[in-house]
């Protein structure tokens, strides 16, 4: 049995497994918001986009999470000056953007080659290369995160479910969406170390989704994403050191069997009418998977 | 401007009660990024009135509701409400056509309704027992209650009127704005529907409905608005407005009119073969007249 608590014995992976827990939470929650809004791109763009932000705030030698929050407040910005117009051209200019400061990044780190450890991290996630100032910085993030969804509750969901109407029932919506996407980058910046700029966008989508097959109530859908992501983070690190693979991909890994699990739940129940669960099946057909 | 009929008499109320103005449009052009849909369009709803909205597809009628919501971009003009003293805004109850909601949400009817209380919960996320309790209250009232756990897809198109009818009135409005509430219902809701308003519009809730139903619903109303390609063709009581004149200029058709006494029916797939202007006072009129 002492294998099995062999990992708790070193620091670094303790920290790890909580960084894991704490974003798979976060990105859960987070992407609650995201999936109901159809904006899996944006959470998946976002992540590249602050990938290349993080690359060039290193190679010129400020520090990641300044460098990554300032590019992160201006990508966020003109995706939403992009989103706005809803013509054509919304979509094509934020995938310029994005992937313009990913190549960026990656053309900066093949000149820079004695950096590629450390953007290994930020494309695949080094769970236990996480600081314990990394820490406060995901623990600062989940507490922004969980006081905005705390006191904009109500405004965040008559936003997301329909723009339009809430904006006739007095809510600002132009100021609800704008703290929502400055939240949302700022998820993206904590989860960088944790999953890599390549992980995040499944973080955002799997828990969401997976929860949006188990229930009908908005309020159940987040707490169980929530759960469902922090768990996956607890369980998805502490596989890791034992399987010896990547700990982001043990954590996105383990989300999809949930997923499959739900998803094979709901299909069975779909076969007794009235529980709801065609519906469900229906629902989640409309989120982006990536 | 319009053509006028000659009214017959009725018992319907008047067009305009003398309450004092609720919203005003002045030569109000809008739309939305860089187009006007409503050009110059001079309007103004008082207290207590019910009127309708009519129009072709894309004419503009959800455009109206929205700037009177202040939702559009203001191109020239104005849009002046008059909210209820010590409030900076109109209280609004604005019901969207089917088409623009979400029916995969996952949200219960319960959840939805409270969405239109969502300023006076206060701060807390939750709904306290005040709010269960006017939930609980206007769920009964329309008929909903045993639903208040249903997802919103799982109901029935009447059903799901009541519930989005009930987010609107959950907050005490000064004024419901409803675009097309009765689309896609049965008769029997149709009118059940249109019974409720009048309950409503009778205890003083003014209301102002856009609908593509001229016979079950337009004509019973006593005020009408007509828009077409982006203008107020016409406005006024029902048998002012509805004339083969503004009706081609509305939806750029011929339609007959067919009168008798109090009601009004209007043919709106006119054969090639008739070719019959205006009133015609001998036809039969197979209309049943709705509340009102
Ligand atoms: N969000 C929008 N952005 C740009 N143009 C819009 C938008 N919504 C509507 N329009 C345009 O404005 C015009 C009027 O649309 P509106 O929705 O007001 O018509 P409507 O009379 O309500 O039609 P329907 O009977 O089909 O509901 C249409 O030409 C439409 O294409
Ligand atoms: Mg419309």
């Amino acid at each position: 049995m002492g294998d099995l608590t062999e990992p708790f014995q070193f620091e670094f992976f303790v920290r790890g497994m909580v960084a894991a827990t704490l974003v798979g939470v976060l990105c859960g929650a987070v992407g609650v918001y995201v999936v109901l809004r159809s904006l899996a791109y944006i959470g998946h763009g976002l992540a590249h986009s602050i990938f290349g932000g993080a690359v060039v705030s290193f190679v010129s030698g400020i520090s990641f999470y300044i460098g990554a929050t300032l590019w992160g407040v201006f990508t966020v910005l003109l995706i939403n000056a992009a989103a706005r117009r809803r013509q054509i051209g919304g979509d094509a200019a934020i995938g310029i953007i994005t992937t313009c400061a990913f190549a960026l990044g990656v053309a900066l780190i093949s000149r820079h080659g004695q950096f590629t450890r450390d953007f290994d991290a930020a494309l695949f996630g080094e769970i236990l290369g996480i600081t314990s100032g990394d820490l406060a910085v995901i623990g600062g993030v989940l507490a922004l995160a969980a006081a905005v969804v705390f006191a904009f509750w109500k405004q965040l969901l008559f936003t997301t479910f329909d723009s339009d109407v809430a904006g006739t029932y007095g809510v600002p919506v132009p100021w609800v969406e704008a703290l929502f996407s400055l939240v949302l980058a700022a998820t993206v910046i904590a989860s960088l170390q944790v999953l890599g700029a390549t992980l995040i966008a499944a973080a955002l989508v799997i828990p969401p989704v997976t929860a949006r097959l188990l229930t009908d109530s908005f309020t159940r859908m987040f707490t169980m994403a929530a759960v469902l992501g922090g768990a996956s983070g607890l369980v998805g690190v502490y596989v890791s050191w034992f399987v010896d693979v990547s700990s982001g991909a043990t954590v996105v890994l383990l989300q999809g069997a949930l997923f499959v699990v739900a998803l094979a739940w709901a299909v069975a129940r779909s076969r007794w009418p009235g529980t709801g669960s065609g519906e469900r099946l229906a629902a989640i057909e409309g989120a982006t998977l990536d | 401007m319009v053509e006028l009929a000659p009214s017959a008499p009725g018992h319907r109320p008047p067009p305009h009660p003398d309450g004092e103005p609720l919203v005003q449009l002045r030569s109000l052009s809008t739309g939305y990024e860089r187009t006007p849909v409503l050009r110059d369009v001079d309007f103004t709803l008082r207290r207590g009135e019910f009127a309708g909205v009519v129009g072709p597809s894309g004419s503009g009628k959800t455009t109206l509701l929205r700037a009177i919501a202040g939702q559009t971009r203001r191109f020239a003009g104005s849009v002046e409400t008059h909210p209820r003293p010590g409030e900076r805004a109109l209280r609004l109850g604005y019901v969207p056509q089917v088409e623009a909601i979400n029916w995969n949400f996952p949200l219960t009817v319960g959840q939805a309704v409270l969405l239109g209380r969502w300023r006076e919960m206060g701060w807390r996320p939750w709904p306290r027992r005040h709010d269960r309790e006017l939930l609980a209250n206007i769920l009964e009232r329309l008929g909903i209650g045993h639903l208040a756990d249903r997802q919103i897809r799982a109901l029935s198109g009447g059903q799901q009127q009541r519930t989005f009818l009930a987010r609107a009135l959950i907050g005490d409005p000064d004024l419901l704005l409803l675009d097309e509430p009765t689309s896609g219902v049965d008769i029997k809701t149709r009118h059940e529907i249109m019974h409720l308003l009048g309950e409503l519009n009778r205890a003083g809730t003014t209301i102002l409905m856009s609908t593509h139903d001229l016979n079950a619903v337009a004509t019973h109303l006593p005020r009408l608005v007509c828009v077409g390609e982006g203008e107020l063709v016409a406005d006024g009581a029902p048998e002012d407005v509805l004339t083969p004149e503004v009706l081609r200029r509305t939806y750029g058709a011929d339609m007959l009119v067919l009168r008798r006494g109090d009601a009004i029916y209007v043919v709106e797939h006119l054969d090639d073969a008739m070719t019959g202007e205006g009133d015609s006072e001998e036809t039969p009129v197979p209309t049943t007249p709705v509340g009102g």
